[in-house]
């Protein structure tokens, strides 16, 4: 039977997140270790081979971004910033690491701003995050005591301040642009692309933005070598990944699961399948960004490409779990109110689509063939909207149409 | 640094254009007019509106084009059939949450695209509306504007004009998503620091912000006249359009992209232009009989000027005769005043009210640069590096001017600001220097004290260009010697350690401009107080180069024009003295009199004229818009020189504080009811253009001096029409003489412009000064202690000055309701400590004494002055702060000390 395997939850229940001595003898910060002798560039390709993609939702390679803000400019200021805002819905893997590792995701972001050579870092965290929030000042305190952070780390001349900086409470925060918009003082409205944080980032400079899971596996790439971390996971989806599961499930929660893993394996083998008397009738992947799927994909493993080639995502790893009862309309139309609710209201097409996806929805249960209406709008909204979140809503209204209406 | 020249294609078609510049901008430069709403060159691109889109080769699906940066071999589709529907779709979401109504008030840019789009017709669109059910909420508090949130969509134009553009920052978003609406400051527009500029209504493309005055009369659909002239208030010389309907202006906007507003406006500008149409403005010729004045025909008042004026001169001599011509009529009218006194008066005795504020900065100026005027363009002070502010309240009194220093300052220029009272631009200032009303010298010879100690001097500047190079910088040196950063403290109350900041950032910095105002000529030391600031500005090299320099910006709008075309005691038109021989005989010539009949010896000049007076020298004065019972200094005196004269004309558009004393008064025309030309400050020759009939039997001011010298027998040429005018004027002054109506009829152009193809002159002395030997003079000064000073009976020293919202004597700003709802209250500032001293509490009405004379007003009580110093806005006649001035004068350039009375406060019981 599948079990889970662990790296950035490697140490959870090891140690006690408030301290750093337990989190020491566990290992922390040896990766570090090993990256102050290594010379940064070899470090970037090791962690391109490594094929490690951005765990926050989009899936991008992380070695390649590293090598993008690098090589922007070698002499200038550059930031390194983690996006612990975690806004989507039903995901909450993030908070995890942070309350119970803090020292994982601290180590990660050493090792990726001496990489790209960044002086500065920021973790810009969800608000209501009350207790990571405490958890990591004391981290980031007895990191810098034990010269980890702060001035000349470890003796090897490279400096990293990092500090933590409280989201402004909207989902759209999360969204790399607006993030640093919100970082810099300003309304949290996003901001246009190209240029790309990697070019253009906080203060216009180069900047590397994370999510909270994505560096909480550099450490383990540089402790345990390439080949063991490529060992694991499929062709396109190497390592693991958390999971946060919601519905009807025997055991709700996170798992982190080797890539590749069955939604099958993972909700019956791991979770303890459905609640008595539910029947498992399909799943919202990633959160309100994300896609509906059926029985269908209950054997198709839970990996960047094989669900992209049946047209689905992965998203931040949320899973919510739908049964016999579910009600779909209501669900869809919580989604599209989500949405209209966290438009910024920008740009036309998401500010006014949202609402009237809004509007439609409450009236999906009755005038069924809305739907396609809906995903009409929604898809001139993806091709017309300025950032991710207008170009979000087609995601889950052309997987609904698929599967259930 | 020049950027590349690029080719790209757009539809096929080839185009040229700078590398990076905004691809929309470029695409509509070159005919391709590619919708868009949140889009508009004067700000930062939004990418909010969504209609600008584009296919763009190599990049995936579509891309806004306003966001997108030129790149060579650009390949672009802008029209499809895929990109038109998106368009349509897009705007079809917007009417969705629009509100249609169409109030008649306004340009509607998405109106246009709506109809464009056949959008207009119902049953082409999908979408039913939804903007009804969404509570939008409405501002209508503000005196100039109201918002209809209803209307918005959301574009952040205004937002961006009011921050990137006025550089004020005031308006932003309320909630998020749909139901978001703009508010200034914290709600409510009348109560935010909203100062009714209308840059956001200007730049709004909906009817969601409005001018609200007229907003119920004005129909945009009818034939409207719109006519481009210049801004009748301060010297920006701001370019406006206006709205003209049924033969009255219905609004004004700003004229975009041309110098110097392109397209800025201030309250006064914009909203400020009513008074046009009073119902107070004179009509009618009127004669005093048994103290009473009664309505007359032309010919009657004409008559009688004429008898009186030849009378009084057979009687009396030409000596007894003199005018005062002025700062808000056009070059032309100034030129035929300047030319009536010299023919008809046969004297000089001709000047105006620049000698009430800036004669000493130019006597100053004259002497050691040759030239009086501002020696950049008003587009620097955005640019230069370092902006050195003193007297001046640049925000309230030159607003346009201002926007182009808060865009500088957030491109990080270094402000510098020298004034005892705060203004606004200290929110601005890397330094702010405090200094004891009256010790400019002394500050400015310690700020050199410390240039020369560190040795930040530019030696090369002065061997090259100073007269008399570094001997005479010797000297200087000797002097400031004594003004050490201590001893400078003591006088002046400023710390050493900001002495020596400001002096290092002005010294070091790579180009740096000075503006002067009347905190410093309007002092008995005013032409000490601008020599040192020059003296400053040599020794450092910090003139002579582009964006750096120094410039007097000008209180009204033709203070400029009205010097440069000869109202002046000493000069002809041109600058040119009056008692060389050679000049007159090149006058006489022009003017084809007999060179024996241009007086040689200088006239009376402003203050002089009105003491001449008093005295009984001179018993017929000829006031053409000018109101000296206001605006000179020592009103008692004032009131009894004029209560004697033996005749009186004043010609004006109002009946005024001055016209109470007249034996005749005559109804002269308004900016909008003349064609002509003004000057503004950075030497801009600008058109006035008739946009309306005048009211009455009011004339053109010039034709009413025309007729008063044909009814005394002189001819002082003729003229149909103002360019006629003109032409002689470019005739007579060297620097205009490449200036003609035709040249300026779009763009003003900057003198000197001596010929035909000259482009004109944006800085000046780049190669040399005007002096006669070609360099900058020293003309090193002490610091005097004032003769008035505060004694136990007058323990208080009165400052005063103006308001953004009032002009001048207020003739004109205080006839408009939008300007008055700003402020139309005189009151003095004065600081905490002395308010409990005096035992006076906000807003109580205070007594106010100096030896001359008192008035009553409104206590408000800000730390913005400091202990010991009174502020009073001047422009309100029922609290007349000249009623405390004194006419002492300036030895040098016969300005009076405005600024500096000693008085005393009691609260009224
Ligand atoms: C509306 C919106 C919300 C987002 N919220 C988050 C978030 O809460 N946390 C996160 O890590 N990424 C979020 N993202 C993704 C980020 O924009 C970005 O892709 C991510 O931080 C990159 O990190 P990664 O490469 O490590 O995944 C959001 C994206 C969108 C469009
Ligand atoms: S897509 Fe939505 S959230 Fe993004 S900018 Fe446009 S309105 Fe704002
Ligand atoms: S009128 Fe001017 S100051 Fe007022 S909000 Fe509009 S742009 Fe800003
Ligand atoms: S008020 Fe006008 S300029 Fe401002 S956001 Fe609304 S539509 Fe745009
Ligand atoms: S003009 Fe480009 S998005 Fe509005």
């Amino acid at each position: 039977m599948i079990a889970e395997k662990r790296i950035s939850l490697a140490r959870i229940e090891k140690i006690n997140a408030d301290s750093i001595d337990d989190s020491l003898k566990a290992g922390a910060y040896n990766g570090l270790k090993k990256a102050l002798t290594m010379n940064p560039e070899e470090m970037i390709e090791k962690f391109e081979k490594s094929g490690l993609r951005g765990r926050g939702g989009a899936g991008f390679p992380t070695g390649l971004k590293q090598k993008f803000t690098r090589s922007s400019c070698l002499d200038c200021e550059k930031y390194i910033i983690c996006n612990a805002d975690e806004g989507e819905p039903g995901t909450f893997k993030d908070r995890v690491i942070m309350e119970r590792d803090p020292h994982m995701l601290i180590e990660g972001m050493i090792i990726a701003a001496y990489v790209i050579g960044a002086s500065r870092g920021f973790i810009y965290i969800r608000g209501e995050y009350q207790r990571s929030i405490e958890v990591l000042q004391k981290a980031i305190e007895d990191s810098n005591k034990n010269g980890f952070l702060g001035e000349n780390v470890l003796g090897s001349g490279f400096n990293f301040n990092l500090e933590l900086r409280l989201g402004a409470g909207s989902y759209l925060c999360g969204e790399e642009l607006t993030l640093l918009e919100s970082l810099e003082g300003k309304r949290g409205y996003p901001r246009i692309k190209p240029p790309f944080p990697a070019q253009k980032g906080l203060w216009e400079s180069p900047t590397l933005i994370n999510n909270v899971e994505t560096f909480s596996h550099l450490p383990a790439i540089l402790n345990e070598g390439l080949d063991w971390y490529t060992s694991l996971g499929t062709e396109e989806s190497k390592g693991t990944k958390i999971f946060t599961i919601t519905g009807r499930v025997q055991k709700p929660g996170f798992y982190e699961m080797e890539m590749g893993c069955t939604l099958r394996e993972l909700l019956f083998d791991i979770a303890g399948g459905m609640k008595d008397g539910y029947e498992f009738k399909g799943a919202l992947l990633g959160g309100a960004a994300g896609t509906f799927v059926d029985e269908s994909f209950l054997d198709i493993p839970l990996a960047y490409e094989t669900l992209k080639a049946r047209g689905a995502t992965l998203g931040s790893g949320a899973i919510l779990v739908l049964d016999q009862e579910t009600d779909m309309p209501s669900l869809l139309h919580n989604l599209m109110d989500f949405f209209k609710h966290e438009s910024c209201g920008k740009c036309v097409p998401c500010r006014v689509g949202t609402t009237m996806l809004t509007e439609m929805a409450a009236k999906l249960k009755n005038e069924p063939e809305l739907i396609h209406k809906m995903t009409k709008e929604a898809h001139y909204m993806a091709e017309t909207s300025l950032c991710p979140l207008g170009q979000s809503p087609i995601l889950p209204l052309k997987s609904y149409r698929e599967y259930y209406s | 640094m020049d950027k590349k020249q690029v080719s790209i294609s757009i539809d096929g078609k080839t185009i040229k254009a700078k590398e990076g510049s905004n691809l929309l901008q470029v695409a509509r430069d070159n005919g391709i007019n590619i919708p868009g709403l949140c889009y508009h060159k004067k700000l930062s691109p939004t990418g909010a509106c969504r209609l600008c889109v584009c296919k763009i080769d190599g990049m995936p699906g579509l891309t806004m084009s306003c966001t997108v940066a030129v790149k060579d071999g650009m390949k672009v589709i802008a029209f499809d059939e895929e990109i038109e529907n998106n368009r349509k779709h897009t705007l079809d979401y917007l009417l969705a949450e629009h509100n249609e109504e169409f109030d008649g008030a306004y340009r509607d840019e998405m109106k246009e695209l709506v109809e464009h789009y056949g959008l207009d017709k119902p049953e082409n669109r999908q979408f039913s509306p939804i903007w009804e059910s969404l509570n939008y909420p409405k501002d209508d508090s503000s005196p100039v504007l109201s918002y209809d949130a209803t209307k918005c969509i959301k574009c952040f134009r205004c937002i961006k004009a009011c921050e990137e553009v006025q550089g004020k920052n005031i308006l932003s978003f309320a909630e998020r998503g749909i139901t978001k609406y703009i508010v200034a400051g914290f709600g409510i527009w009348s109560e935010s620091e909203c100062d009714g500029c209308g840059e956001c209504v200007q730049l709004c493309p909906t009817g969601a912000i409005v001018e609200k005055p007229h907003r119920e009369e004005i129909k945009i659909e009818k034939p409207d006249k719109k006519v481009i002239t210049s801004c009748p208030y301060c010297g920006v010389g701001c370019q406006i359009e206006l709205h003209v309907q049924d033969g009255r202006i219905m609004r004004s906007t700003g004229v975009e992209g041309v110098s110097p507003n392109d397209g800025r406006l201030c309250v006064k500008g914009r909203f400020g232009l009513d008074f046009v149409h009073s119902p107070e403005r004179l009509t009618t010729p009127l004669i005093k009989k048994n103290g009473v004045f009664e309505e007359a025909t032309w010919e009657e008042a004409l008559q009688l000027i004429a008898e009186k004026f030849t009378g009084i001169k057979d009687k009396y001599g030409s000596k007894a005769l003199a005018g005062y011509s002025s700062a808000k009529v056009s070059n032309e009218d100034n030129y035929i005043f300047q030319k009536f006194i010299r023919l008809a008066f046969e004297n000089n005795n001709v000047d105006y009210c620049t000698r009430l504020c800036h004669a000493s900065t130019v006597t100053a100026m004259l002497k050691s640069i040759g030239d009086g005027a501002g020696s950049n363009s008003i587009e620097d002070f955005e640019t230069t590096d370092c902006l050195f502010v003193t007297g001046n309240n640049i925000i309230e009194t030159h607003p346009i001017t201002a926007t182009y220093v808060k865009r500088g300052y957030q491109r990080g220029q270094k402000i510098i600001v020298v004034d005892p009272r705060w203004t606004p631009l200290v929110k601005y200032a890397t330094v702010w220097l405090q200094p004891r009303l009256g010790t400019d010298v002394a500050i400015l010879n310690g700020l050199m004290h410390i240039i020369i100690r560190e040795n930040w001097i530019d030696k090369e500047f002065i061997e090259k260009r100073v007269d008399g190079g570094m001997q005479a910088f010797e000297t200087l040196k000797e002097l400031v010697a004594n003004y050490s950063p201590e001893e400078t403290e003591r006088i002046t109350t400023v710390p050493a350690s900001k002495l020596f900041e400001a002096a290092k950032i002005y010294a070091n910095a790579p180009t740096a401009m000075i503006a002067t105002g009347m905190g410093m000529s309007q002092a008995t030391v005013g032409t000490n107080n601008v020599f040192s600031l020059l003296n400053m500005c040599f020794i450092t090299g910090q003139i002579g180069r582009e964006r750096c320099g120094i410039n007097p910006p000008r209180g009204q709008n033709n203070v400029q024009g009205a010097t440069d075309v000869g109202a002046s005691p000493v000069n002809y038109p041109g600058y040119i003295p009056v008692g060389n021989d050679e000049n007159r005989r090149r006058m006489a010539k022009l003017w084809n009199v007999d060179y024996e009949k241009l007086d040689p010896k200088p006239g009376l000049s402003t203050v002089e004229i009105m003491q001449a007076v008093h005295h009984g020298d001179v018993k017929a004065l000829y006031i053409m818009g000018e109101n000296p019972v206001v605006t000179d200094p020592n009103q008692n005196h004032t009131i009894e020189a004029l209560e004697n004269i033996d005749f009186l004309v004043v010609q004006d558009i109002f009946h005024t504080e001055t016209t109470k004393y007249a034996h005749v008064i005559l109804p002269a025309s308004s900016f909008a009811e003349k064609n002509g030309t003004v000057v503004n400050s950075d030497r801009r020759v600008l058109r006035l253009r008739k946009a309306v009939e005048l009211p009455g039997l009011a004339r053109e001011d010039w034709r009413i001096i025309l007729d008063i010298a044909t009814h005394m027998g002189v001819n002082l040429g003729e003229y149909s029409v103002s360019e006629e005018i003109f032409k002689e004027i470019a005739e007579a002054v060297p620097i205009m003489h490449g200036i003609s109506y035709e040249r300026i009829e779009k763009h003003g152009i900057q003198w000197p412009c001596p010929e035909k193809d000259h482009p004109g002159t944006p800085t000046l002395f780049l190669e040399k000064f005007n002096t006669p030997n070609g360099k900058a003079k020293l003309f090193p000064v002490e610091h005097i202690e004032q003769k008035e000073r505060a004694s136990a009976e007058f323990p208080l020293i009165m400052n005063s000055g103006r308001l953004l919202f009032q002009y001048h004597s207020a003739t004109m700003s205080r006839k408009n309701d939008t300007l008055n709802a700003f402020a139309n209250e005189s009151y003095v500032l004065i600081n905490p400590e002395d308010a409990d001293r005096y035992d006076i509490k906000e807003g109580e009405m205070v007594h106010i004494e100096s030896a001359r004379g008192s008035l009553k007003t409104k206590a408000r009580i800000v730390d913005e002055v400091a202990p010991g110093e009174l502020f009073m806005p001047w422009h309100f006649s029922e609290a007349p702060v000249n009623a405390l001035t004194r006419d002492e004068l300036d030895p040098m350039s016969k300005i009076a000390p405005f600024k500096y009375s000693a008085v005393n406060i009691n609260k009224v019981l």
